[in-house]
């Protein structure tokens, strides 16, 4: 009984069906970008006063702020807005291709039309 | 700042601003309230953003941002990565799912997820931990404004604050008065982001997007005065810096009130859309909020003023005090003060009605009084929400830390507790009520240890920190369920099943 319901169980590491299956792909690509840009502005910027002089570090400006300080407090907010935007319009799309595909096995049989 | 005189035109800008609140709720004509606490109408995804937003929006976003800015510099980023990354957990792992399970409060999630009346209640208890902390955090600010606004001492001003909050809830909900979120928002933003344009225009900065305009303070405090403010980890740790971004990520993804904004929206596509909109309001006032925090500091050094980095009181009110020092008119401060007593009003009702709601429908009659009527229930939750601001209003008389601080400690228990509990039980179908029991009093555990055995054990709060214990103690929690589950019998099939087909869509075999 207990492994029927395993076998059918599924979840992030065992995503099943074509809509899951991409959806968990597509989580994973979000949170990789998420997370790298995360770690890779913070490591960056740590190298940087590690390695150089903190002159380097105020020289270094983008819109009139430092570098570090523009990446992580004006980019950062903005990057997880992009990402955010990107996944929903990839669920947005594949569900309504999952809506079209379900109406279409529906309907043919029954009018022959292809809606 | 002046202390000691009451603050005529502010005050009157804070009471018009609160007026036009129940005005706008009533005029909206919609009296709608659930039976869980919650009521706002919606229109739209923009509307469901603003809501968000709005409720986000507490004194900790409005007040004690720029007050971490002003002290730590660089340091106080974590806290906008951390409360706007969040989102993005909260979109990708959980939005979604949570619609899909059809429960309409944490405690009605865990129960119905994990199968079990003993980690509900143990949902609900949690629930109310979170909002006592938090709600701290905004009577400190609630408390520092009227301190201010009408020239009284701090402890007085706790106990009128809360009377101030009770008669506001009191008196909205007798007149019937629906939130108007989006009026919120817009007061919210407006009173935050027209005093710093002024500010910027009167020193001469790009005031359109003040945002961008604060760089040139940054380098004159660096060539003039000599303050490094923007250096990264001049004063903390690489690990500091993670530990307090990640917590704050994992606890937005699992605070009872954030959470319960996706119970309420109409269908997946405007919850999905909802948190973008609102992801985009959020971040329009955290970059901002460092402007404050420099500026303030700028101000000060022009004035010949010390940099007093022991004033948790002078830090929380900075938004405050660097629009005084810039020699704004006392309207745009009263606008200030209005804006920071929404932010702090508006989530503190929020969630005072969410601790209300999980002790009057799972904790009064489950444990206290079983078989309680809707009446008695309503009376429990009226009663409950009057204990509740007694007993957050004695623990602000002694807060252990600035605004930002109390709530971060509130996030990291959120983090170590209903993150891993919501993102095992929508992920993974094997995680079962033993794992999620264990798995929560461990998150109790690591987040209140630090209070108690810090001081002995250094390791631990160094590993462990009050305000940022969920980086580690997150991942934690979630191997001590994993374990707990597989050695235990697994859920039942019906909800195995229910998760396989209902939540995640999979085709039936």
């Amino acid at each position: 009984m207990g492994d029927t319901s395993a076998q059918k169980d599924s979840g992030f590491f065992r995503p099943r069906g074509k809509a899951m299956r991409g959806e968990v792909r597509l989580i994973k690509w979000i949170l990789s970008g998420w997370l790298a840009a995360i770690v890779g502005f913070q490591l960056f910027a740590y190298f940087l006063e590690a390695s150089y002089s903190k002159l380097l570090l105020q020289d270094l400006t983008f819109f009139n702020l430092p570098i570090q300080f523009w990446l992580t407090g004006q980019f950062l907010p903005l990057w997880f807005i992009i990402l955010c935007v990107l996944f929903n319009v990839w669920m947005d799309r594949n569900s309504t291709q999952m809506q079209e595909e379900s109406l279409r096995f529906r309907i043919k049989p029954a009018s022959g039309e292809d809606e | 700042m002046a202390y000691g005189i009451v603050q005529m035109v502010p005050l009157a800008i804070v009471a018009g601003m609160f007026a036009l609140f129940i005005l706008s709720g009533l005029r909206s004509g919609k009296k709608q309230s659930s039976e869980y606490g919650f009521s706002g109408s919606y229109t739209g995804r923009v509307g469901i953003g603003a809501g968000i937003a709005s409720n986000w929006m507490s004194a900790a976003s409005f007040l004690g941002l720029a007050g971490m800015f002003y002290l730590k510099g660089y340091f106080a980023m974590a806290y906008v990565v951390g409360w706007t990354g969040g989102y993005v957990l909260l979109l990708v792992l959980m939005a979604t799912q949570i619609r899909r399970f059809g429960k309409f409060t944490t405690p009605d999630f865990v129960g119905f997820r994990y199968e079990s009346d003993t980690a509900r209640t143990l949902a609900a208890l949690i629930s109310i931990i979170i909002t006592i902390i938090y709600c701290v955090a905004q009577f400190r600010g609630i408390a520092l404004l009227v301190s201010w606004l009408f020239g009284i001492d701090y402890i007085p001003a706790v106990i009128v604050g809360t009377s101030l909050l009770v008669s506001f809830v009191v008196i909205s909900g007798a007149l019937g008065s629906v939130r108007n979120q989006k009026l919120q928002y817009f007061v919210l933003i407006t009173t935050f982001i027209l005093p710093l344009m002024l500010l910027a225009r009167k020193l001469g900065y790009f005031w359109i997007l003040p945002q961008f305009g604060y760089g040139a303070a940054i380098g004159e405090l660096q060539q003039q005065f000599g303050v490094n403010w923007s250096e990264p980890f001049a004063n903390t740790s690489l690990f500091e810096w993670f530990a307090l971004c990640f917590t704050l990520m994992f606890g937005t993804a699992g605070l009872p009130h954030v959470l319960s904004r996706f119970y309420m929206v109409p269908g997946i596509r405007d919850a999905r859309w909802g948190v973008v909109w609102g992801l985009f309001f959020i971040a329009l006032i955290y970059w901002s909020a460092p402007a404050y925090g420099i500026l303030a500091r700028l101000f000060e050094a022009r004035a010949g003023l010390p940099f007093n980095a022991g004033n948790a009181d002078a830090a929380d009110m900075i938004v405050l005090s660097a629009a005084g020092l810039g020699g704004l008119p006392v309207w745009a401060i009263g606008l200030l003060a209005a804006g920071g007593m929404s932010a702090a009003f508006s989530t503190t009702s929020g969630l005072m009605m969410t601790g209300s709601a999980s002790f009057s429908f799972d904790i009064y009659p489950r444990l206290i009084r079983p078989g309680a009527s809707e009446q008695d229930k309503v009376y429990a939750a009226k009663g409950f929400f009057l204990l509740l601001a007694l007993v957050v209003m004695v623990l602000t008389f002694q807060p252990w830390g600035m605004i930002a601080e109390i709530a971060a400690f509130a996030f990291a228990l959120a983090g170590n507790t209903i993150f891993p509990a919501f993102l095992l039980g929508i992920w993974w179908p094997r995680a079962n009520s033993a794992g999620v029991i264990c798995g929560m009093l461990t998150g109790v555990v690591i987040s209140f240890a630090p209070l108690f055995i810090g001081a002995s054990l250094p390791l631990f709060s160094h590993l462990f920190p009050l305000t940022s214990s969920a980086f580690i103690g997150a991942p934690l929690v979630m191997i001590i369920m994993i374990v707990i589950s597989l050695l235990t019998a697994p859920p039942s099939p019906g909800i195995r099943h229910f998760i396989s087909r209902d939540v995640h869509d999979c085709p039936e075999e």
